[in-house]
């Protein structure tokens, strides 16, 4: 008997197109992202993350039925283990570096193991850049956070928070911190202990006591908060883009290289110590992933003309390489995101896609590709980057919006 | 709520970043191919409200074993198998709870889903219940080689079985499944009829 293999094909299309619309593929994927990512945190053992702490406690009772001399031993073991943290109040793992948003349903807390919490308001975006044994680096990047650091061995903890151009210094206490990231204005109001103040266009670090205030922008001469600013400092006008380190820094700091920097997550201090270089003569001798990394740090941090440059210096010196296409994508969502220029923006992310057919990217670059050019008002090109997304990436996060597209 | 940092390279980097536990690789390994796995485990054993924790199990299995994997070129394929993989083991778990159906539309949150035309709805279900019938290994070639619509090359690897084995095997398929197929009128029709009700559905 004849095999009626082209029958059977045509039956399992239309099986196969009948259980893409009994489903949501995109729910689908959703609920189990995050799953996954919390198991993968967990598996790859994150320094100072959750699943060492469980190791802590095994330590700790094998210790305890011992001699007092091994609990010393476990003490010492304790106070030299770094700060661990988890976010909301579900506990969700986070390993430092990663974006973690405020809820437009309410405040998210993100608490740490020594006993010191942030809490996010609705509009804050900030990363955990690191910890030590004794505490905490936090980048603010932008809305208002509520900090309260445990009190417990004040003199000895080591917690900062980063703002923009400012730097808070914190020796135990509770403050609120808001920066808004498009205006570089800062604010802080200590509720208790005190915190020092210093950036670029301050003169000098300055503390803040408690009931007092501080707000400031290098945007602007001046922006006081009157009710309350019984101590303010008087900020220096500085140049957008000013190549100013903060104003506080250990000596040995300023000695450190922008590429130590970079690779110890201290993003802003290393586009400073570019900029101190020269940063079109770090251009000419970075290699291809530091200038990836640089101009990815000059973007975070508003440098938007220097990011340019990193990447258009990499292209021209690494034309060929993969690199040179991740460049081009960065430069079409600088193009998008920060310049709203869309023409611009619609030919690097075909650049990308030209040199890069299968990379990584692809995807993305399809998807943006379309919703630059509809926004660059190229309706036909649009349309048919709609139609090649679709056929490729059916579920895929710009999926809806290429049916609407299509739908037109 | 939690972004992890973008991860850029590409991927053999991706590779790289995984083994090396980079958490912005494995949010861009599972956006890369969250999507064809999802195909695959959907083909294997119909809508099913389990698929998502499915999803989870294939990769977190590739992540165990991504430290085998030799060849990036081979990713696509390698993750089609573990999802067959785990999509056998979950049919065989639930021929041992017997008091589980393979297909189960009405345990989906309807919130959650289209609304499909009643005739593609009871289709589909006549489809995994005849599947349902068929032996394991001949029900993944049928649903490999026509409902993902893979070559047979492909499908052979992903069933982790030689060419010839996959040939007998969705041979026997074919005929197991018209026969079953012709005891269902919903089936027949829809057979006979080719795509009648996907024209249907458009017009």
């Amino acid at each position: 008997m004849e095999r009626p293999e082209a029958k059977l094909a045509e039956f399992g299309t239309a099986v196969r197109e009948a259980l893409a619309t009994e489903s949501s593929s995109a729910e689908e994927i959703r609920l189990a992202r995050a799953g996954f990512l919390d198991h993968f945190a967990a598996r790859s053992g994150t320094r100072g993350g959750w699943a060492s702490l469980a190791s802590a406690r095994r330590w700790r009772i094998l210790l305890l039925a011992g001699a007092a001399a091994a609990g010393a031993v476990l003490l010492w073991t304790w106070t030299a283990r770094p700060v661990t943290f988890q976010v909301g109040t579900s506990g969700a793992l986070v390993q430092t570096g990663d974006l973690v948003n405020g809820a437009p349903q309410g405040l998210v807390p993100l608490r740490f193991s020594e006993g010191s919490s942030v809490i996010l308001h609705e509009d804050a975006r900030l990363r955990v850049l690191a910890t030590d044994t004794k505490g905490a680096r936090l980048l603010i990047e932008d809305g208002t956070v509520d900090a309260s650091i445990a009190s417990a061995r004040i003199g000895k903890k080591h917690w900062s928070f980063e703002a923009g151009p400012f730097q808070v210094l914190v020796t135990g206490t509770r403050f609120t911190l808001s920066y808004q990231a498009k205006d570089q204005s800062f604010g802080l109001a200590t509720h208790e202990g005190q915190v020092v103040v210093s950036g670029a266009c301050l003169s000098a670090p300055t503390p803040v006591a408690a009931g007092n205030r501080l707000d400031l922008t290098c945007l602007a001469r001046r922006t006081p908060a009157p009710q309350t600013a019984s101590l303010m400092a008087l900020p220096v006008p500085a140049r957008e883009g000013s190549a100013s380190p903060p104003a506080v820094g250990k000596p040995a700091r300023s000695a450190q290289t922008w590429r130590e920097l970079l690779a110890a997550g201290r993003l802003q201090e290393a586009v400073h110590a570019a900029e101190r270089s020269d940063f079109d003569r770090v251009c000419q001798t970075a290699s291809a992933k530091d200038l990836l990394a640089l101009a990815d740090a000059a973007r975070l941090f508003t440098r938007v003309s220097k990011a340019v440059t990193a990447l258009r210096v990499l292209r021209q010196r690494f034309p060929a390489s993969a690199e040179a296409s991740t460049a081009a994508f960065a430069l079409g969502r600088i193009a998008y995101e920060q310049k709203r220029a869309y023409p611009e923006a619609v030919d690097w992310f075909a650049t990308y896609l030209r040199e890069q057919p299968s990379g990584p990217l692809h995807g993305d670059g399809v998807g943006r590709l379309m919703e630059a050019r509809l926004r660059a008002g190229d309706q036909s090109g649009a349309h048919f980057d709609a139609e090649q997304y679709l056929r490729r990436f059916p579920e895929g996060p710009y999926a809806s919006e290429a049916r609407g597209i299509l739908a037109k | 709520m939690l972004t992890p940092l973008t991860f850029i390279g590409d991927e053999q980097a991706l590779l790289q970043a995984l083994r090396a536990g980079h958490p912005g690789a494995a949010a861009a390994f599972y956006d890369q191919h969250a999507a064809h796995v999802t195909r695959t485990l959907r083909s294997a054993l119909g809508a099913d409200e389990e698929i998502p924790d499915l999803l989870q199990e294939v990769f977190i299995r590739a992540i165990d074993g991504i430290g085998k994997l030799r060849e990036i070129d081979r990713i696509g394929g390698w993750l089609t198998s573990i999802a067959i993989f785990v999509a056998r083991a979950r049919i065989r778990l639930r021929a041992r709870r017997s008091w589980l159906r393979t297909f189960s539309p009405e345990q989906v949150d309807p919130a959650h889903q289209e609304q499909p035309s009643s005739e593609a709805r009871a289709a589909l279900r006549e489809v995994y219940a005849v599947l349902g019938q068929l032996p394991i290994d001949e029900r993944m070639a049928f649903a490999l080689r026509y409902i993902e619509g893979m070559t047979l090359p492909d499908a052979a690897e992903a069933c982790e079985t030689s060419l010839a084995t996959l040939k007998r095997r969705l041979s026997r398929a074919e005929k197991q499944f018209l026969e079953a197929a012709s005891q269902r009128p919903v089936l027949e029709h829809w057979l006979e009829e080719g795509t009648r009700w996907n024209v249907q559905k458009r017009s």
